[in-house]
């Protein structure tokens, strides 16, 4: 099997491997967090902890989920909201993971209602034996608008509460943002000159998954009523993606240090997250959904991915992508790229004309006879919408033509 | 896994498990599986449905066109038809057309759905002889038109074949029910327990009737001459029906050997070994490159542990020992059973009827004999002897019907 060195240094602090779970009902008490760190997770966000004076009262049920024809969880809802335990149990909890697994990074995620609470958590962590500190400035579901993504959208309240965590301890710190935003970078920028280290995107976004169609009710329902909360899953992934791209090609933001979050569950999802600039990933509902065990083949797939790319260090990987996404009007629009249908993979389906026709510029034609099809070069346009629907990969990138009047070699595209 | 006669032998799919196989489904252009069936039933259009979520739409599909669906979703030799035509077939195999079709009329029937509609009466009358697959449809379609629809069966219930033929672990007494409480609410009167030529007249029914409709099937069962007044040998169709009528509680001997290669001699086979018994042997002449029992039915006789001999002719029998020679090279293979059941085929029992009747079949292409009042239907008309066929010519000896006698009566 292969053998590949996962680790990364994140604001300081070593990691035996990206992979950690997020501030969520995964990493919700010791035993949870000790099975994560047996199965081989990096580290461990530990669910986040609230001031004492704050009550958490949960609702039943509590989650809900999209479904795609045959594929559940396409999307994921949850509508819990922070640690449940006592402060206390909390803490203790900490200390022990601490204790027995030393080698393993242990972040704790806090979220106070005002400057107080926060400097008061930083400094409760930190005693108890935390690696890092996360700030959750994020959560969509908190029963206080004092708390979570209210809070995240609100650059000014960022700053002022990454400055108090800051007063309360020296440990590094990143904030987690909320995608509930039409631009993260004032927040993160904000979050940043308050004191925070690093950035943790994203949180979940503001859903409503399904509706009851009888009862006329969000769901999950509760008492006859439900509640806008926040949503995951690989539904997510793009947005997060997004998020990461436009924060680490900020020029404010360069080489910004940013844990990877939303809709990871498989190594490539891991590696797109860190080609846009992650160094450590966060991961909850692939987990809800399969338990810790998804780690290994995430770390596994990824050092084969290593290996593939001949590097040796992850670090090295970290933002290769965030040159090759840029602004939409610098883009080379001289040339179309043809279709080229194999007939051989062909099987007849007659979904990329039907797709051409009702989608694109009734380029494909259909032959009712042999049920094979061809490309129109008059009316293809080359947007190679045929090529996605294909169920077979029958068609593939083809003849690359120059647009009337404009300079530059086929030849010399990048395809 | 404890074989059970009463209980389908194919678990149904669940609300998940149709979603994974309907998005197996390519969605054609022009789909070939809807170009592909005989009773012109369009899984293209309901699979889409189905993806669609749209589970309702789907059986207006399935129901509009055929008033079989329930029973042709379960029966139908899809691998011959839809399945076969079905473009996955390129990629791995084919779309399971028949359990996404069971599934939906399932769906149908729990729902309560009254898919069918009767048409405005025109005041015309129709007898139909027998109540098979055919018949059924025939009715289906003519009340559709707006025709009174009188149904005459020999048997004590309705259903021919599907009810007294196919084995209940296939086709549940339940689901038949179910068919044919549809078409009578949409008003077909059904007479059971009355032999037309004997209980009445075709005289009797051409004077109160507008046309008759003969739909008799095959229900006569072929012998071969060698096991005639043998104790020992039973018929299918006599086997099949008293298994069927007595759900499975009968007792059958231990060492059996079936005589027959198609279908029904795999329903034989297949209900020997849901009944406990022990040895199974099927000797049959067609080999297995020519078999005509559908592969599913072979390879689930097989599965159950039938002892399938291909390429065997029976040429002498001595009590219950029968000595069969290879059709193509030298051998003998000489077997003795406690029972020998005879699947050789059907026949029509069309005495009575006042039909010319050569090779089992008319002889004449269509559906209107040489009396214009009097048609034909099913079984008995030229074509394909399968359920699927049945509803297709149910349907077209209806609207042969509509066609002659068709219009409000002055």
């Amino acid at each position: 099997m292969i053998k590949k060195d996962l680790s990364i240094d994140f604001l300081g602090v070593h990691f035996e491997n990206p992979f950690c779970l997020s501030s969520s009902p995964v990493g919700n008490c010791y035993d949870m967090c000790k099975k994560a760190y047996e199965t081989g997770w990096g580290g461990v966000v530990f669910k986040t902890i609230g001031p004492k004076h704050f009550v958490i009262d949960e609702v039943s049920p509590r989650f809900d989920k999209l479904d795609k024809e045959g594929t559940p969880f396409v999307g994921f809802k949850n509508m819990e909201q922070i640690a449940e335990h006592s402060l206390e149990e909390n803490l203790a909890d900490l200390k022990r993971l601490k204790e027995e697994f030393p080698d393993k990074v242990l972040i704790a995620s806090i979220m106070g209602t005002n400057e107080q609470d926060w400097e008061e958590l930083a400094r409760l962590v930190d005693e108890a034996g935390a690696d890092m500190i996360e700030m959750n400035l994020s959560c969509p579901q908190m029963t206080s608008h004092a708390m979570g993504s209210d809070v995240g959208a609100n650059p000014e309240l960022c700053r002022k509460y990454c400055a108090a965590v800051k007063r309360g301890s020296s440990l590094p710190m990143m904030a987690k943002m909320t995608p509930n935003v039409t631009d993260m970078v004032p927040v993160a920028l904000a979050s940043l000159e308050g004191g925070a280290d690093g950035i943790a995107a994203i949180n979940t976004v503001k859903s409503i998954c399904n509706i009851d169609l009888d009862k006329k009710i969000g769901l999950p329902i509760v008492n006859g009523k439900s509640s806008i909360s926040g949503y995951s899953g690989k539904a997510v992934k793009p947005i997060a993606l997004r998020f990461l791209q436009q924060m680490r090609t900020d020029e404010r933001l360069k080489d910004l240090a940013i844990s990877g979050i939303g809709g990871i569950e498989t190594w490539e999802d891991a590696a797109e997250f860190i080609l846009v600039g992650a160094s450590t990933l966060q991961v909850t509902t692939s987990i809800m959904q399969y338990g810790y065990r998804i780690v290994e083949d995430m770390k596994n797939g990824l050092m084969h991915y290593m290996e593939e790319q001949h590097v040796d260090h992850l670090k090295d990987l970290v933002g290769l992508a965030n040159q090759n996404i840029i602004p939409a009007e610098e883009l080379d629009r001289d040339y179309k790229v043809y279709p080229e249908i194999d007939e051989e993979k062909c099987i007849g389906c007659g979904r990329c004309y039907i797709s051409c026709y009702d989608g694109a510029h009734q380029a494909i034609e259909w032959n009712e006879e042999t049920r094979k099809v061809s490309c129109n070069k008059e009316k293809c346009v080359g947007c190679l919408l045929c090529r996605l629907v294909c169920p077979v990969g029958a068609i593939s990138k083809g003849e690359v033509e120059m647009k009337p009047g404009r300079s530059g070699k086929p030849e010399d595209k990048v395809l | 896994m404890a074989l059970n006669y009463k209980e389908e032998l194919e678990k149904g799919y669940t609300m998940r498990t149709v979603m994974e196989e309907a998005e197996r489904c390519l969605l054609c252009h022009d789909a070939p599986c809807s170009a592909a069936c005989p009773a012109g039933t369009d899984p293209g259009s309901f699979i889409r449905s189905v993806r669609f979520r749209n589970f309702k739409g789907a059986a207006e599909t399935v129901r509009e066109n055929n008033a079989l669906g329930s029973i042709c979703a379960r029966v139908c030799p899809t691998e011959k038809y839809c399945q076969m035509a079905c473009s996955r077939c390129g990629i791995d195999r084919p779309i399971d057309i028949g359990g996404i079709q069971r599934f939906v009329t399932d769906f149908e029937e729990a729902a309560g759905m009254d898919i069918l509609k009767a048409g405005t009466a025109n005041g015309r009358k129709v007898a139909i002889v027998g109540s098979g697959p055919s018949a059924i449809q025939a009715a289906a379609t003519l009340l559709s038109l707006g025709y009174a629809v009188d149904i005459y069966e020999k048997q004590e219930k309705a259903g021919g074949y599907l009810r007294y033929g196919i084995p209940e672990y296939r086709l549940p007494d339940k689901v038949v029910d179910c068919e044919i409480s549809r078409i009578e609410k949409l008003g077909a009167k059904f007479h059971c327990g009355m032999t037309v030529g004997k209980d009445i007249t075709m005289d009797a029914l051409k004077k109160e009737f507008d046309a008759v409709l003969i739909a008799a099937g095959f229900s006569g069962a072929k012998t071969l001459p060698m096991f005639e007044n043998n104790p020992c040998v039973e018929t299918a169709v006599s086997f099949l029906a008293r298994v069927k009528e007595n759900q499975g509680n009968i007792s059958v001997e231990n060492n059996v050997l079936v005589i027959g290669g198609g279908d029904v001699a795999m329903d034989v086979a297949t209900t020997l070994k849901f009944l406990g018994v022990e040895h199974v042997t099927d000797v049959v002449y067609e080999e297995f490159k020519e078999f005509l029992a559908s592969d599913k039915e072979l390879k689930g006789a097989q599965a159950l542990g039938v002892s399938i001999i291909d390429g065997y002719v029976p040429e002498k029998v001595d009590g219950s020992e029968v000595t069969f020679s290879h059709r193509r090279i030298p051998g003998e293979l000489k077997l003795k059973a406690d029972k020998i059941i005879l699947a050789v085929g059907q026949k029509a029992e069309t005495a009575e009827l006042g039909l010319d009747v050569v090779n089992n079949e008319v002889n004449f292409d269509g559906y209107q004999t040489t009396d214009p009042q009097v048609f034909v239907t099913g079984d008995l008309a030229r074509g394909d002897k399968t359920v699927v066929w049945a509803v297709r010519k149910g349907k077209e000896a209806a609207e042969a019907i509509h066609q002659v006698i068709g219009g409000a009566k002055a």
